[in-house]
C-alpha cells in the first residue's frame, strides 16, 4: 500500500500543454477516480502516473519516494488497460503468470500468485482459454487478474469499463469495489463516466482541459461544487442552468429569472453578494424542482418530451431558450405540449457567475 | 430465386468464359500434355513416358537439387533479413522512415534484367567491386561465376536483395497491427525489449512470417531469371540451374512440351506439399 502524491505536475507534447501543473494526494488505500470528458488529460495524467508517459514537469511520488525517472516496473504499480492489453497467444494461466515468469520468480509462488488472483476474480475455469475465447467482462477480469498477481502498492485502471455493455459494467463496478475493500490498496481509476466515479471513488479529481477543477468526496461535489463546471458534470442527468440577473441586494441577493416571465428568487449568500445588474447563472438539479407554490420561486414551463424511467420521469421543457430536465415522480400524464408549473428552493439552487465561478 | 441466381450467371459469364479460356483450360491441358510424347508428331498418347523421365533424369535432381538448396538457405535467411528491417523500419527512433520504407521496398520495381546486370557488373572477377572490397581487406578475389558454390551464393544474394524489402513491407503491416498497449502492459511487467520480441512480437506475427514463407517458397520454386540472367542459364555447367529454368530448357529450347509439362506439375506439386508442411508446423493449438 502507498500513497501516491503530484506535485505540480506538466504535460508537453511538442508545444502544447496537455496537463497543467497538477497537485494531487492520494492517500493509502484511497480509491481516488480521475474523471473528465474526452481529451481532458486524465488518462495522460494516470499514464504519467504508470511511466508510460514521460514528465514535463514537476514530481510524482509513491509511497514517498520520487518516480520521475524510476522505470515502469519498478514503481511499484499495476495497469489495467482500456482495451485490456492481454497477450492474445497466451492462455489465461499464461496471461497471469507471464509477466512473474519473464522475471524469474519461483514457480511455486507464480502459483500460489495466480491461484489467488483466479480465486478472488472467479476465473479458475477459464484458465486454459485464449483471450479471444472470453467475453468482454471475462476479459477484463483476467486484465485485473494479471494486475493482482503483481501485488502492486497501486492499482492504476484506464477506463477499464468502457468497452463492456451497460449490465457488465454495473457488474463489474460492483466487483471492482469489492476487490477495492478486499485488497485495501490504493486504487486509482481514470472514468469519463461520472455514474462510475460516484458509485467508485472515496474522491473524486474533476479534470478540465488540462486542470483540476475540483477535489472532493462524492456527495461533496455534488451537493458543493465548485464550479459550473463541476456542478454541470456531476450528476445525472446534468444540472440544469437559467440566465438570470440580480436586481435585489440586501443582505441576500435577489436574482430575476430572464427566462420566466420575471420571476424572482431570493437567496441567501455567506459572502459577497454581486452588485444589481450583473449576470449571474442559476444552477438547479432536475431533481430539486418541486411542485407549484411548494419552493421560494414558481415558474411556468412547457413539456416537450417525456422519459419515463419506471420509478421516475424526465420531463424535458422548453421555457424560451433554455431546455430545462426536471425529475418527476413517475407519471404518464406529462406529455408533449402539457404545460406545468415547477417551483425552485433557494437552499436547492446554485449560483455562478459569467465566468462560472460559484457565488456562495 | 433461380431467376436472380440465372441473372447473376448471366452478369458472370464473360469473367468464367475468359477464366475457362485462358487460366483453367490450360492447366488441364498442360496436365494432358504431360501424359503425350511431344516431340513426335503427331502427339501420342504415353503416360509413363515423361513422368518416367523424370524420375531418372539427372539434370532434373540436378535441378530439384539447387531449387532446393536455394530454398532452404535462401529463405530462412531473407525472411530473417526481412522481420530485422521491418523492427527496424517500425522503431520509433527512426527517422525519414518514408525514405527508408521506398528504399528497402525499391528493388522489386527495378527491373529484372538492369538489377541482374549490375549483379553481373558487381561480381566481374576483374574489375566487380566486390572483389575489389575483398581485395581491400586483403581477402583473395573470387571467380564467382566459373565455380558452382559463388555462383549459388551470388543467386542467393541476389535473389535475398531484391525480395526482403518487399517481405519487410509485409511484416511491417503485421508489426503495426499489434497493439501499443500489450508492449506497454508488458514494460509494466518488468519485461525486457528483447524478451518482449521473442515472446510477443515473434508469436504475433507468426501468420505473417508464415504467409511471407509460403510466397518465397512458392517464389523459389519457381525461380528463373537469376540464374538465366545473372549465372547465364545456371551455369556454370548447370551448377546453378533450377527448376524453372530446366522447365523452360525443356519446353522453349527442346519444344518438349510434354516433359516440361510434367517439370511444372512437379515444381506445383513440391510449392503446395512444401507450403502445406509449413502451414501444418506452423498451425495454431486449438
Amino acid at each position: 500500500m502507498a500513497a501516491v502524491t503530484l506535485k505540480n505536475v506538466v504535460k508537453r507534447f511538442g508545444v502544447f500543454e496537455i496537463v497543467h501543473g497538477a497537485n494531487i494526494d492520494v492517500n493509502d488505500g484511497e480509491f481516488v477516480v480521475f474523471v473528465g470528458p474526452s481529451g481532458c488529460g486524465k488518462s495522460t495524467l494516470l499514464r504519467m502516473i504508470a511511466g508510460l508517459e514521460d514528465i514535463s514537469g514537476g514530481e510524482i511520488a509513491i509511497a514517498g519516494k520520487v518516480v520521475n525517472n524510476v522505470e515502469p516496473a519498478d514503481r511499484g504499480i499495476a495497469m489495467v488497460f482500456q482495451s485490456y492489453a492481454l497477450y492474445p497467444h497466451m492462455s489465461v494461466e499464461q496471461n497471469l503468470s507471464f509477466g512473474l515468469r519473464m522475471n524469474g520468480n519461483p514457480k511455486a509462488d507464480t502459483e500460489r500468485r495466480v491461484k489467488r488472483a483466479a480465486e478472488i476474480l472467479r476465473i479458475a475455469e477459464l484458465m486454459k482459454r485464449r483471450p479471444r475465447q472470453l467475453s468482454g467482462g471475462q476479459r477484463q477480469r483476467v486484465a485485473i487478474g494479471r494486475a493482482i498477481v503483481r501485488e502492486p502498492q497501486v492499482f492504476l485502471f484506464d477506463e477499464p469499463l468502457s468497452n463492456l455493455d451497460a449490465e457488465l459494467r454495473v457488474q463489474m463496478r460492483v466487483e471492482i469495489s469489492r476487490l477495492h475493500k478486499e485488497l485495501g490498496v490504493t486504487m486509482i481509476y481514470v472514468t469519463h463516466d461520472q455514474t462510475e466515479a460516484m458509485t467508485l471513488a472515496d474522491r473524486i479529481v474533476v479534470l478540465n482541459a488540462g486542470n483540476i477543477e475540483q477535489i472532493g468526496a462524492p456527495l461533496d461535489l455534488y451537493d458543493d461544487p465548485a464550479n459550473r463546471f463541476v456542478a454541470g458534470f456531476v450528476g445525472s442527468p446534468k444540472m440544469n442552468f437559467m440566465a438570470a440577473k440580480v436586481v435585489g441586494n440586501d443582505g441576500a441577493v435577489t436574482v430575476e429569472l430572464a427566462n420566466h416571465c420575471g420571476a424572482k428568487l431570493r437567496k441567501p449568500l455567506s459572502g459577497a453578494a454581486p452588485a444589481v445588474g450583473t449576470e449571474v447563472v442559476l444552477g438547479v438539479r432536475p431533481e430539486h424542482f418541486f411542485e407549484a407554490g411548494e419552493g421560494d420561486c414558481d415558474i411556468a414551463v412547457k413539456a416537450d418530451v417525456a422519459e419515463h424511467l419506471g420509478s421516475v420521469s424526465y420531463v424535458y421543457a422548453n421555457a424560451g431558450p433554455e431546455e430545462l430536465i426536471i425529475e418527476r415522480e413517475a407519471s404518464r400524464q406529462r406529455a408533449n405540449g402539457d404545460h406545468m408549473a415547477v417551483s425552485i428552493k433557494a437552499d436547492r439552487s446554485l449560483l455562478f457567475d459569467k465566468s462560472g465561478a460559484r457565488i456562495r | 430465386m433461380r431467376y436472380q441466381n440465372a441473372t447473376a450467371y448471366r452478369f458472370l459469364a464473360p469473367y468464367l468464359l475468359i477464366f475457362s479460356i485462358f487460366w483453367l483450360w490450360p492447366i488441364i491441358s498442360s496436365f494432358l500434355i504431360s501424359f503425350q510424347a511431344t516431340r513426335t508428331v503427331p502427339w501420342r498418347f504415353a503416360p509413363t513416358f515423361n513422368w518416367g523421365r523424370l524420375i531418372g533424369d539427372p539434370a532434373f535432381f540436378n535441378a530439384l537439387k539447387n531449387t532446393l538448396l536455394i530454398l532452404v538457405i535462401q529463405v530462412p535467411v531473407m525472411i530473417t533479413l526481412a522481420i530485422v528491417m521491418a523492427v527496424l523500419l517500425n522503431s520509433p527512433l527512426l527517422k525519414a522512415r518514408g525514405l527508408f520504407r521506398f528504399a528497402f521496398f525499391a528493388p522489386v520495381v527495378v527491373g529484372e534484367v538492369a538489377y541482374s546486370a549490375v549483379f553481373r557488373l558487381m561480381f566481374n572477377l576483374d574489375y566487380g567491386i566486390i572483389n575489389k572490397l575483398l581485395n581491400s581487406v586483403g581477402l583473395p578475389r573470387i571467380d564467382w561465376f566459373s565455380n558452382v558454390t559463388p555462383a549459388m551464393a551470388v543467386i542467393m544474394i541476389a535473389v535475398t536483395w531484391r525480395w526482403a524489402g518487399y517481405n519487410a513491407i509485409i511484416l511491417l503491416a503485421g508489426l503495426q497491427s499489434i497493439p501499443q498497449d500489450v508492449y506497454e502492459a508488458a514494460t509494466l511487467d518488468r519485461v525486457s525489449k528483447l524478451k518482449q520480441f521473442f515472446y510477443i512480437t515473434l508469436p504475433l506475427l507468426k501468420p505473417i512470417i508464415v504467409f511471407c514463407a509460403v510466397l518465397s517458397i512458392i517464389g523459389t520454386m519457381q525461380l528463373f531469371t537469376e540464374p538465366f540472367l545473372i549465372t547465364e542459364r545456371g551455369g556454370p555447367g548447370g551448377g546453378t540451374e533450377t527448376l524453372g529454368l530446366l522447365l523452360y530448357r525443356q519446353g522453349f529450347r527442346s519444344l518438349n512440351f510434354g516433359y516440361a509439362s510434367a517439370i511444372a506439375y512437379t515444381m506445383a506439386g513440391l510449392a503446395i506439399a512444401i507450403s502445406l508442411v509449413q502451414l501444418w508446423l506452423t498451425r495454431e493449438p486449438k
